[in-house]
């Protein structure tokens, strides 16, 4: 497809419009905040199928505009990949920008953490009206605010989470400011935190919208405290894992610098279900068989950390693949935690599949699990076979396209819809 | 029987799955009933270099490497070059690799200074060198072939005399023209293969911890063990690189 150059800036002028980027949970965070402002009664423009290229942003918009040359809402949630954003923000014009954290991925390439952090940061130069919703326990995210204009709404958890030790594998050691080594009045995960510079003084700021404790999490959700605006909630979110907890708070953020009614988006939270991979359930047998998307370290181990501390028997399945979607690069499977599956006796059996299935079984044997827990199998077939007849729940690990294969066999065996095909 | 790891700034050079390298060592070790401790030293951390066996270094991201250099420079140099003369062994990856020789000098003429401590230097280069390749080990190194993953742009030149770890098979190596791959001094290890190198290449870890044993203990005999992982990883890695 072809479009005139200006025609994004076109079709979207005059609509108020979130943008949503940084490397983990921009799909879900945007889901969040296209969920409550359907439920609020607004006719919402968003760009579900993943297209966060320009693009895709702009066929999106050209597709809601019709014949009419104009979108038939005036609001837009546009999820916006890292590097495309100083190419899109300058023509939408966003209100608000949502930045969700920033984690090595794709590690085809050197420097990938700063270089998307420049990347952010020019984008965002070029529209200093929009208010930013920054993660503030991201050292780097956060570092954003640093000599630009905008106003600053930040976010993040202001409470300790999980293991407070020293990160020995961390994506943000040195001080972006001055290069000295950061400290931490507490971890929440991987880098995120209490972080502050010793030497020159940058930190943490306070967050304006607060996870202030987390009261229950499990596999259906998390109910936790909030404070946003000076105002109190409870919360229940309808999807498990700390990153997810994360994401609620970006949105939040976003509702709340939108100035949209925070109770609102509170009550469309605990209704929340993830699509396409991030935590999508599929019931093909007696069994649930759960998909959880792990595209990098930080968020692979975060999910081993997950399912470790359920407490209850499953099986997992682990898919691998290395084509150019997913990087050729799969090292960082040696970064992740697997050694925490080795130490729980509830991990039943572990099937390894994928192009680089062998790499994924021989990076379990390391991490110390006893070889005749491991399945090495590569047809799909015998795969979907496994999962309706388990009589454990079952939990897929999959990177990117190995999800989009997996997905495909579970939707095809259970007449679950595409994710496109989701009703508004 | 025990070797002690010196695992070299982990904080910084920590790229690319490094610390699979270390996991490896340690395993094989145990499974053997060897002892094993890593100790790690990061910037601005003192230690006694003569207390250990193996030095591991691996990649980093290119901003903290200055941070590295002026650390190098307030001591550890001298002590790292001691240590390669006194027969040590050395792991290095990378730009752990990069390190180990003269200096990198970039595309535009910087020139930025390293140990030194074999014979060789890195020049920047424009086209990055970057996919899944193999290579055979030299003679003095086993003689296998490894598989890994390369993605460097710097192009290593070998010293008169110095040599490669081994012959490139498939891929580009030290620079993409002599078809040498990494270096081999003393019992310094280097290689562009992150990957990381070792689990899927369980008798180069053995030369590497061999070396190691021999060098303390003056004998070094360790026992097979089952690889079949290793070598299904292995072989399936080799076969989507060269098609046999
Ligand atoms: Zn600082």
């Amino acid at each position: 497809m072809f479009f005139k150059k200006d025609v994004l800036a076109d079709v979207s002028e005059g609509m108020d419009i979130i943008v949503v980027t940084g490397t983990n949970g921009k799909t879900t965070t945007a889901n969040m905040l296209e969920s409550a402002l359907t439920e609020s009664g607004q006719k919402v423009l968003a760009n579900k199928s993943g297209a966060n290229l320009l693009s895709g942003v702009t066929a999106e918009f050209c597709c809601a505009a019709g014949g009419t040359g104009k979108p038939s809402g005036k609001i837009a949630v546009i999820e916006c990949d890292e590097g495309a954003l100083k190419q899109v923000v300058p023509l939408i014009k966003p209100k608000v920008i949502v930045v969700t954290n920033l984690f090595r991925d794709q590690l085809d390439r050197y420097g990938e953490v700063m270089h998307t952090l420049e990347q952010i940061k020019t984008g965002i130069e070029k529209v200093p009206d929009a208010v930013l919703c920054l993660n503030s326990g991201d050292s780097l995210v956060s570092s954003i605010a640093l000599g630009v204009k905008n106003k600053v709404v930040y976010y993040g958890l202001d409470m300790p989470f999980g293991d407070q030790n020293p990160r020995v594998v961390s994506d943000a050691i040195h001080c972006v400011r001055c290069g000295a080594e950061y400290r931490y009045n507490f971890y929440t995960y991987a880098h995120l935190g209490d972080f502050y510079c010793p030497n020159c003084g940058y930190k943490r700021c306070r967050p304006e919208v607060a996870v202030t404790s987390i009261d229950q999490m499990d596999a259906d959700g998390t109910d936790i405290q909030l404070v946003a605006g000076g105002e109190e909630y409870s919360a229940r979110i309808g999807l498990p894992a700390i990153y997810n907890v994360y994401n609620a708070a970006a949105a939040v953020a976003a509702y709340y610098a939108f100035g949209s009614d925070v109770g609102q988006m509170i009550d469309t939270l605990s209704r929340i279900h993830s699509s396409f991979g991030r935590m999508e359930t599929f019931k093909p047998g007696r069994q649930p068989v759960q998909m959880i998307l792990v595209k990098n370290p930080a968020g692979c181990t975060q999910t081993i950390e997950f399912l470790t501390s359920l407490g209850k028997d499953y099986v997992l399945i682990l898919g691998l693949n290395d084509r150019t979607a997913d990087g050729h690069d799969i090292s960082w499977i040696w970064d992740a935690d697997y050694e925490k599956f080795a130490a729980d006796p509830h991990v039943l059996k572990v099937y390894v599949t994928g192009d680089r299935a062998e790499d994924m079984q021989l990076r379990l044997k390391y991490a110390g699990l006893a070889e005749d827990k491991i399945c090495l199998e590569k047809r799909t077939e015998n795969l979907l076979e496994t999962m309706k007849t388990s009589s454990a729940p079952v939990f897929v690990m999959p990177n990117y396209t190995s999800m989009l294969e997996l997905r495909k066999l579970l939707s095809d065996a259970t007449g679950a819809r595409e994710f496109w095909e989701k009703q508004e | 029987m025990e070797l002690k790891i010196c695992h070299l700034y982990p904080e910084v050079l920590n790229l690319y799955g490094d610390r699979g390298n270390i996991i490896c060592m340690r395993r094989r070790l145990e499974w053997r009933g060897i002892g094993c401790s890593v100790d790690l030293l990061r910037i601005g951390e003192k230690a006694d270099f003569t207390q250990y066996d193996i030095f591991f270094i691996g990649g980093g991201q290119d901003f903290e490497q200055e941070v590295l250099l002026g650390d190098l420079r307030d001591g550890k140099d001298k002590s790292l070059i001691a240590a390669v003369e006194d027969g040590r062994t050395f792991l290095t990856i990378c730009g752990g690799y990069q390190m180990m020789g003269h200096y990198y000098e970039t595309h535009d003429g910087v020139k930025c200074e390293f140990l030194g401590a074999v014979d060789f230097c890195t020049v920047g280069a424009d086209v990055r060198m970057i996919d899944n390749y193999c290579f055979k080990l030299g003679a003095e190194s086993g003689g296998s072939t490894v598989v890994g993953f390369e993605n460097h742009s710097g192009k290593t030149y070998l010293g008169a005399g110095v040599n490669p770890l081994g012959r490139v098979i498939k891929g580009n190596g030290n620079n993409g023209e002599d078809g040498t791959e990494g270096v081999r001094y003393k019992n310094v290890f280097g290689s562009y293969s992150h990957g990381p190198i070792l689990p899927k290449n369980p008798q180069l870890c053995d030369v590497i911890l061999e070396s190691a044993l021999v060098r303390k203990y003056g004998k070094a005999e360790l026992e097979p063990l089952t690889d079949s992982f290793e070598v299904q990883a292995h072989d399936a890695v080799y076969k989507m690189i060269t098609g046999a």
